[in-house]
């Protein structure tokens, strides 16, 4: 008797836990004294290396406007769920930001092939939102609903290109493809890009992106002749790739993706990054804005956030940082425009789509966007650079104008 | 095809073949006693890595450094036996492999929480270069793992088939009534496994780490592939396990070397299920005991 009335009251006791717990989830959805925005990023899983630096640098914007007075006299207020990696976590986040916290839009910052699935949930419940997604692949099937304020590899696959070309006078390069969205979005356009820029594709070799072995594939790039390597991942093994390749003896160029030039990467293969030749990296102005010419349009907005960034967090910030920051940055410019009517969560989802689709000329991090009824991406300014390493600091190459 | 990337494939094959036989062995340590599936093997060799970077970046020598390492990581094993396993000793067994479960995703949280999502990586013990050999390379760490491994497994065969404590070991999961009539605590030898399990993981993980690099979330993927070198080989014999681990690490290193790019990891786990298929019970037959 006193056994089963014990467990009685912990049973109870822990649902009322439960319910205490998912209370802040439970709105109304008619406060209309702030912007609730939706923000879906991994907190947990195999892509916290952009979830978590996204999440700092939307929080600093979010932070930085109110401070300023906030959105037509609004602030603004992140409503923040953990993707964990998964595409079933980050659908059911979607569902839940719409649903049961009615958020007037969702932003999902998360592995390019896990945002995909957002695409949909945003289209079927009419929520106007922003998807993170890496390649030029989903472009053309964003639908009415959502918009992709970031890079496609097919605007900046061009830039590591034109310098194995022109300034290496290299012919031939190899893949190292991680079988992901994103590995598989960079190799569609490398293909596809290469060729018309007078290099020939000789080999490609795949990789897991938890990969920690990739000296097969290595070994078969070396054996192809290849010139130079392409490391296209957004993984930690991209990385080790670079640091096996040296210790295998390839000495060749390599050129990677933007993950791989993360400070806690540079840091733990500064040796093998720095070899001669030393690794090229495709990076965003924000991580060496310093090098930049005074002339160059961007400095100043990168100057700004960089330093605002070390203040509060007392590191520097990079690209995913700064997708985080430009991501919150489109969205207060749809909201100044739209004014949404916040009483009826509809009609307010309605009129920031349609802010969202008018937005031009919105200069962010990663570029500059005009989007269209026909263009949910809309990148008329490309911003990307190439970056080398040379005592512990990352070296400006060259940039998409040069 | 080419020779060296024959040879380098195999080389790969060894290497990661002599890693996942070493996840297997501390789960076959574990199950062997206290039929417990430890699904936080992984998180004992990752927890071995991370501590040893800790330790090393506050400027602890690495000798120092991996023993404090396997010292706390032997804590958790503890921890986890005394205060999760034991007080569920009445329930089955996939609640028991459940629970280990649990106690992985805190592990991992908590790493996460203290660490951060960075990964880290350690210089190869005693600054071990590489080694060319006809085209193909061996990297200076991975002769530091294929000696941890065979270490491990003559240190195992040395301690169940020699030591009393070992045979003590085996009689517990042999017969563990007759065990305990013979005045062995099968408590006490369920504490033991688990924490032998979580001191060969932390050196593992601290002598894997510098080739593999470590972060919070390495341990899950890592029991994954013990699992699967154990449940190959068969987890009723230590020679088994070993066996299933090179088969693993040799069917994931030449398919990526010698298929069609693309089908690696789908090749690889065709050539895994028809061995498991062909052999269900493990590669080597039992020894005649009861499972």
């Amino acid at each position: 008797m006193k056994r089963t009335r014990g467990r009685t009251i912990a049973l109870v006791l822990c649902l009322a836990l439960v319910a205490l717990a998912a209370l802040p989830g439970c709105s109304s959805g008619g406060d209309s004294d702030t912007y609730k925005i939706g923000f879906i990023a991994s907190q947990t899983g195999p892509y916290t290396a952009l979830g978590l630096p996204a999440i700092d640098g939307a929080r600093l914007v979010v932070d930085q406007i109110n401070a300023a007075g906030g959105v037509n006299g609004k602030m603004l207020e992140l409503v923040l769920y953990d993707d964990k990696g998964t595409a079933t976590d980050t659908a059911l986040a979607a569902q839940k930001l719409i649903e049961v916290d009615r958020v007037p839009t969702v932003a999902c910052i998360t592995a390019t092939g896990l945002s995909h699935g957002m695409v949909p949930t945003l289209n079927e419940n009419k929520t106007p939102g922003l998807i993170m997604s890496g390649t030029g692949l989903i472009d053309a099937s964003l639908g009415a609903w959502a918009f992709k304020p970031t890079s496609s590899e097919k605007d900046y696959i061009p830039l590591p290109l034109g310098y194995l070309k022109d300034d290496l006078g290299v012919s031939t390069c190899a893949g190292m493809i991680e079988n992901s969205g994103y590995g598989e979005g960079g190799e569609h356009y490398l293909d596809l890009v290469a060729p018309t820029m007078g290099i020939t594709v000789v080999q490609k070799q795949h990789f897991d992106p938890a990969a920690t072995d990739m000296t097969p594939q290595l070994a078969n790039i070396k054996a192809s002749g290849a010139e130079a390597i392409f490391i296209w991942g957004s993984g930690p093994a991209g990385a080790l790739a670079v640091k096996q390749a040296r210790e295998m003896g390839i000495m060749l160029p390599i050129v990677t993706t933007p993950a791989q030039a993360s400070s806690s990467y540079m840091e733990s293969f500064k040796q093998f990054y720095e070899m001669e030749p030393s690794l090229v990296s495709i990076d965003s102005k924000l991580t060496m804005w310093q090098q930049l010419p005074a002339s160059d349009p961007d400095r100043a907005l990168c100057q700004q956030f960089d330093e605002a960034f070390v203040a509060r967090y007392n590191r520097h910030p990079a690209m995913w940082e700064a997708i985080g920051a430009q991501f919150i940055m489109f969205i207060a410019d749809g909201l100044d425009r739209a004014n949404p009517d916040l009483s009826d969560i509809v009609k307010a989802r309605g009129q920031l789509r349609d802010a969202y689709e008018q937005t031009a000329n919105l200069s962010l991090f990663m570029g500059t966007h005009t989007m269209s009824p026909t263009d949910h991406y809309g990148r008329i300014v490309h911003k990307e650079v190439l970056v080398t390493y040379q005592d512990g600091r990352k070296v400006l190459v060259k940039t998409m104008t040069d | 095809m080419e020779v060296s990337t024959v040879l380098q494939s195999l080389i790969s094959g060894l290497t990661l073949g002599c890693i996942y036989a070493a996840l297997g062995l501390g789960l076959f340590v574990v199950y062997g006693v206290t039929r417990v599936l430890n699904l936080a093997q992984g998180e004992f060799v990752m927890l071995g890595g991370m501590l040893t970077v800790s330790f090393c970046s506050m400027g602890v020598p690495l000798i120092g450094a991996i023993l404090l390492a396997v010292f706390v990581t032997v804590l958790s094993g503890a921890f986890l036996y005394l205060f999760i396993i034991r007080p569920a000793r009445g329930a089955s067994g996939s609640t028991l492999a459940f629970l280990t479960v649990g106690f992985a995703f805190a592990i991992e949280g908590i790493t996460l929480l203290v660490w951060g999502w960075e990964y880290r990586s350690l210089t190869n013990f005693l600054g071990s270069s590489s080694i060319h050999l006809w085209g193909a390379t061996i990297f200076g760490q991975a002769p530091w793992v294929v000696g941890m491994t065979v270490l491990m497994v003559v240190g195992l065969f040395f301690f169940f088939g020699r030591t009393m404590v070992g045979k003590a070991l085996r009689a517990c999961a042999d017969e563990p009534l007759g065990a305990r009539s013979v005045g062995i605590s099968i408590e006490r030898m369920a504490l033991l496994s688990f924490v032998m399990a979580a001191g060969l993981g932390a050196i593992a993980g601290a002598t894997i780490t510098p080739l593999t690099m470590t972060a919070y979330n390495v341990g899950i993927p890592l029991t994954i592939k013990g699992l699967l070198a154990a449940f190959l080989g068969g987890l009723h014999r230590a020679e088994g396990v070993i066996l299933g681990g090179l088969l693993v690490g040799l069917a994931e290193a030449l398919s990526a070397g010698l298929m069609p790019t693309g089908y690696h990891d789908a090749i690889a786990l065709a050539i895994l299920l028809a061995v498991f298929l062909a052999r269900p019970r493990g590669l080597l037959p039992s020894r005649g005991a009861a499972e």
